[in-house]
């Protein structure tokens, strides 16, 4: 169960048990059937990478973790606990925060708030969604800027840093809020390539500390040394998963070898 | 060759400061309800919800399109008959003056919301912010320092239209103005001086501004 403990720390007693859970998701866009029955488990601990063509759904799916989209259809269940939907499947704005609170997102474009410093940004959700009181939330987010090496930039604008910076900041800032789940939306892709290598550490350094992860990404090299188990959507649909092993250098489907093989030629 | 002759003026100056005072009163209290109301009707007309976007739109409408002078005259001559009661000249002209700048402005916070990228409503509902605190907390600070060059005509518009408040015989800067030359004589006199003091006045609240604005961009930048 979800507590209302702020934020909700990891116990280590949870390993093995699923933190997110999506049963037959489907989703449309007007006409267009982004997800066809989506069944995905993460347990706790795990750092699950999502890889697939653009257009295949991916972030999607993601996106439905933490019900920035709206599945039409199906069940996502946080922490063995269902979200409650309303009429349409729309939850409450109550039930989103409460959701949301526990799953932390990192996007593409970083979107960081742009009229606040790095550590006013991993401040802000303590402080305005938990309630966390001023010097409290200030601690907590320095922690959170030193574990992204990024202490020395606390006072910084987001306009004063690079791309790279500024995603680890985003990353911080989702740290902050002790989520369950971190979800990574292609948190690379926007970054000049000299760029993506500091990221990718950090994200491979919360995956060795055990962080519950979903990793939308392109990045093959991430793929095979961090994840634990890698995830091919195709067409809406899981065509295959299994360990980085499985599915990168041994895939059993024709699809997901097409794919594979296209990314060699980049 | 006129002779200039700033002597009856001079004698005048203490009515010239209170017509001054009134014209600040004036437009301080209705930039102030004009703001107001105008983020609240802005925030309606971005709402989602239809009964909230229509009356807000119908609102807006009215008082963008029809003249300033004749809403005065509506608030001072028929407002009060219509709901049966007196009011004073300074009242309607607030009531008038506001409103109006309530119509202009909550289109301005309108489009200030709007220019504010979709990824920041979505980091901060990821967060788990509810909408009004993504409102509250992310977006409206972005689109306000976005709107200050706008906001600032429509601060010194209105200063500028509150010496239509005149015409109802509120005691403002022109007012007095017109009070002075009809026992002066001295209309050249009289009328440069209060138009300077008008420009003067609007004058500095630009520059005043245009501080602001410039430190708000510097710190994050």
């Amino acid at each position: 169960m979800i507590g209302p403990s702020p934020g909700g720390s990891l116990p280590r007693d949870r390993a093995g048990s699923a933190v997110v859970r999506l049963e037959k998701v489907h989703k449309r866009f007007g006409d267009l059937h982004v997800l066809r029955g989506i069944d995905l488990e993460v347990v706790a601990g795990e750092t699950v990478v999502i890889i697939g063509a653009s257009g295949s759904g991916k972030s999607t799916l993601l996106r439905c973790i933490n019900y920035l989209e709206v599945p039409d259809a199906g069940r996502v269940f946080l922490d063995g606990r269902p979200v409650a939907t309303r009429d349409g499947g729309v939850p409450s704005e109550r039930e989103l925060s409460h959701l949301r609170r526990h799953v932390g997102m990192v996007f593409q474009q970083f979107n960081l708030f742009p009229h606040m410093t790095a550590v006013q940004n991993v401040m802000e959700g303590p402080r305005s969604v938990l309630r966390m009181a001023q010097e409290e939330a200030r601690e907590l987010a320095l922690r959170q800027l030193e574990k992204v090496g990024l202490l020395d930039k606390a006072d910084q604008y987001p306009s004063r840093l690079s791309g790279g910076q500024q995603q680890r900041v985003a990353i911080a800032r989702a740290l902050a809020m002790e989520p369950l789940v971190m979800l990574f939306d292609e948190a690379t892709s926007a970054l000049d390539p000299e760029l993506v290598g500091e990221v990718l550490l950090v994200m491979r350094d919360l995956s060795q500390a055990g962080m519950t992860m979903v990793v939308v990404t392109h990045e093959m090299g991430f793929a095979s040394a961090a994840a634990d188990r890698v995830v091919f959507i195709h067409e809406g649909q899981i065509h295959e998963q299994g360990t980085p092993d499985e599915v990168l250098r041994d895939p059993r489907q024709e699809r997901t070898r097409a794919f594979l093989r296209g990314l060699e030629h980049i | 060759m006129y002779e200039f002759d700033f002597a009856p003026l001079v004698r005048y100056w203490q009515p010239l400061m209170r017509g001054l005072g009134v014209t600040f009163q004036l437009a301080g209290i209705c930039l102030a309800a004009g703001l107001t109301l105008g983020l609240a009707v802005g925030l309606m007309r971005y709402s989602r919800r239809r009964p909230l976007q229509w009356p807000a739109a119908a609102f807006i409408e009215l008082f963008r399109n029809a003249p300033v002078l004749v809403q005065l005259v509506w608030f001072y001559y028929a407002f009060p008959i219509l709901i049966g009661t007196t009011m004073s000249a300074f009242t309607a002209a607030v009531l008038a003056l506001s409103l109006n700048t309530a119509a202009f402005s909550a289109e301005l916070f309108r489009g200030g919301i709007q220019s504010i990228s979709k990824g920041q409503w979505e980091a901060g509902r990821a967060l788990g912010m509810t909408e009004a605190t993504v409102m509250r907390r992310i977006v409206l600070p972005q689109a306000v320092k976005r709107m200050i060059p706008p906001l600032t005509n429509r601060a010194i518009e209105l200063t500028k239209m509150t010496a239509l408040a005149s015409t109802i015989a509120v005691p403002e800067l022109l007012y007095q103005g017109r009070a002075i030359n009809a026992v002066t004589f001295r209309p050249i006199e009289t009328y440069t001086v209060v138009a300077l003091i008008y420009l003067v006045l609007l004058w500095a609240g630009t520059l005043v501004v245009d501080f602001l604005e410039r430190r708000l961009r510097e710190a994050d930048a």
